[in-house]
């Protein structure tokens, strides 16, 4: 699919898995960024921090006190439109992942998996 | 031709890795107290899963989504996390169940303190994990659970009135509470949504794609034929044995008595072993489902074949769930009860991650010409009314018959 | 601070549900029936069977000792369980000999099966075991047979 032109936003992009240029998946599509009038989409966005707001109304209080922030410390991550390169049964970044500071959860330094022996 | 030795290798492991501790525990208790009436729920359970997983498997070649993939996406976060916690919750009780089993069978064979072989066990698998190559993992148990073709030569060995037998695969109810109870029990127990997982992310790993799609429905349809056919096999041989003389078989040795009454020691520890290799599979497959789920859910990096480097919160995630299981089989619950609520609560969940596959199966903008015909759709839907039903009737049936105790 | 407080009426009668519940299942649990004597009683029949069979492969040296030696542990244990249980509970009146007969039916099934976990590559003992199996369970079902006014199968 282009990216270009127009494009069913909760059907085929909300949710979407993110590869990164090497294949690497970094993340999941949590919320879209939209400008302008029409809009356009100008970013999407990643990280923990945003799921409470993806929740039922009534649950948010609890999931931004679970999830949220303040607890974790994560922040979303913006990924601006022009770094998207292509949409499949992915997302498709033009970049690697670490230029954008996605995927840092899955550094093997943070998890001290480096000494697995079935690396 | 050397494709069709890859799939019949497939089939035979797949059919060698059907059952797992529910199973067993299900269809042994079924024949004791219902001798073969519950056959049938056996095959409609079976069947079950052949539709379940043949859809899966297709989703995953055609268009390179996992089951959790497809949940996120077509449930969106909110829904899809009700999904994802309610099969966490279930798939650690399954490994729980799994463990239990396997240190029950290690105490069977070398007598020594059960939560030692808990432990053991434990660490076996992560070793088993680190050690071998995955793609070899799946084949090795699988081969070694075709031990259970011990069951088969029992039955024969037994010689029950085979008219009889035959007669237990023509659906029947009862209003007896306990009856239904089994129904579900033993239709879940076959239904176990964790396989499909582990199946379709498998799949998504070995680079499925279109080409696959005859092996696919070759898994779905012979191997899980002959998979239930062995778990027919185990009702036969314990309602042949157990219901006569109204044994109740609660504790997963016994499950191994017919082989010894036919075969002697040989039979018992061909038996043992079978079931050990049976449910030792099944821990690591449902461990992984487990963990694919999560990482699937959240965009993390996954896959066995990355190894830990590459995918650290996917390996880790394993790790703890496994953790978490055995601190589940240590606080000293019977790993039969743990299995028979892993059983029971999988059920509650798997209209959650049925309908998405269903529905997105069945979506021609994702799968082109090969989106559900005539005959998936119907049985499709279909499958997904009698899930439901059982779903809804599930937690019902297991206060009021305390859990299968009567 | 804002607190919602609940009447005092309604706080007394929760807790006088509660004080009653409790009351009500205390009472209930020390007062063995005649349904629930039957099926401790059954469950001793159907563990005298799986022993018969245990005790068969003793019997015919076609086992492995540690197998036996397990199984009887578990097993044993569940019989010596429920001859507890049917010791401790207060029997109606209607029930007290049977009561009485079942606690010593089970306390003979828990030596039966001490007996196959001390000795499980003892054929001779397999063998006497398998038959005084069968004698429990035929005692036990004779139970069920007099508490339900069937006949033994």
């Amino acid at each position: 699919m282009k990216k270009e032109g127009e494009i069913f936003v909760v059907h085929r992009l909300l949710d979407e898995q993110i590869l990164d240029s090497d294949g690497k998946r970094c993340g999941r599509v949590d919320d879209i960024e939209l400008r302008g009038n029409p809009p356009r989409i100008t970013a999407v966005l990643v990280g923990e921090a945003l799921y409470p707001r993806r929740v039922p109304r009534r649950l948010r209080r609890l999931a931004r006190r679970l999830a949220g922030p303040e607890r974790w410390g994560a922040s979303a991550l913006r990924v601006p439109w022009e770094k998207v390169e292509a949409i499949d049964a992915a997302l498709h970044l033009c970049c690697k992942a670490e230029e954008l500071g996605l995927g840092e959860g899955d550094d093997p330094e943070r998890w001290m998996v480096r000494r697995l022996p079935w690396n | 031709m050397k494709s069709i030795l890859k799939i019949a290798l497939g089939i035979i492991a797949a059919l060698g890795g059907f059952l797992d501790i529910g199973d067993i525990v299900f269809t042994t208790q079924a024949g004791a107290l219902y001798r073969y009436d519950l056959l049938w729920a056996v095959v409609l359970g079976t069947v079950g899963i052949a539709v379940y997983a043949e859809m899966c498997g297709r989703v995953a070649a055609v268009t390179g989504r996992p089951v959790f993939d497809v949940i996120r996406m077509r449930m969106g976060f909110g829904l899809g996390l009700v999904a994802l916690v309610a099969s966490t919750f279930v798939n650690v009780l399954t490994v729980a169940a799994e463990l239990g089993g396997l240190a029950i069978i290690l105490q069977l064979l070398f007598d020594a303190e059960f939560s030692l072989f808990v432990v053991l066990a434990a660490i076996g698998l992560v070793v088993v994990v680190a050690l071998l190559p995955f793609g070899g993992i799946e084949r090795v148990f699988g081969y070694c659970g075709l031990l259970m073709l011990v069951f088969l030569a029992t039955a024969i060995h037994q010689g029950p009135d085979w008219g009889e037998v035959a007669h237990g695969f023509v659906p029947s109810l009862s209003d007896s509470k306990l009856y239904l109870y089994f129904v579900v029990g033993v239709f879940a127990a076959a239904l176990m949504p964790y396989e499909v997982h582990f199946y379709s992310s498998g799949a998504v790993e070995e680079g499925w794609d279109e080409s696959n799609l005859r092996e696919n429905r070759l898994n779905a349809t012979v191997g899980y034929a002959l998979g239930g056919f062995l778990a027919c096999v185990l009702v036969v041989v314990s309602g042949f044995l157990f219901h006569p003389v109204g044994v109740d078989p609660t504790d997963l040795g016994t499950t191994a008595l017919p082989a010894q009454g036919a075969f002697g020691e040989t039979g018992l520890l061909l038996a043992l072993g079978g079931i050990l290799f049976c449910v030792g599979g099944a821990a690591i497959d449902s461990s992984f489902a487990a963990s694919y789920n999560l990482a699937q859910f959240l965009g993390w990096e996954w896959g066995r074949y990355r190894g830990p480097r590459k995918a650290p919160r996917f390996t880790v995630s394993w790790l703890l769930i496994l953790f978490a299981a055995m601190l589940i089989v240590l606080t000293g619950i019977n790993p039969v009860e743990i299995t028979e609520y892993s059983v029971v609560l999988a059920v509650v969940a798997l209209p959650l991650t049925y309908l998405p596959i269903l529905m997105i199966a069945g979506d021609r903008s994702f799968m082109g010409k090969h989106a559900n015909g005539m005959v998936s759709r119907t049985l499709g839907w279909v499958y997904f009314a009698v899930i439901v039903v059982l779903s809804i009737s599930a937690i019902p049936l297991l206060l009021m018959t305390n859990g299968g105790g009567g | 601070m804002k607190t919602r407080r609940r009447r005092p009426g309604v706080t007394a009668g929760l807790v006088a549900l509660g004080v009653s519940l409790v009351l009500l299942s205390a009472s209930g649990c020390g007062d063995l029936s005649r349904d629930e004597l039957n099926r401790g009683v059954e469950s001793l029949s159907a563990l005298a069977a799986q022993g018969e069979l245990i005790a068969n492969g003793v019997a015919r040296d076609a086992t492995k000792s540690t197998y036996t030696r397990v199984m009887a542990k578990t097993l044993g244990g569940e019989a010596e369980h429920e001859a507890e249980k049917l010791a401790d509970a207060e029997p109606s009146p209607e029930v007290s000999r049977e009561r009485d007969t079942a606690v010593r039916v089970a306390g003979k099934l828990a030596g039966l099966y001490s007996e196959l976990q001390t000795f499980p590559g003892d054929e001779r003992r397999g063998a006497l075991v398998e038959k005084q199996m069968g004698e429990v369970k035929e005692e036990a079902d004779a139970i069920v047979a007099r508490l339900t006014g069937e006949p033994a199968p």
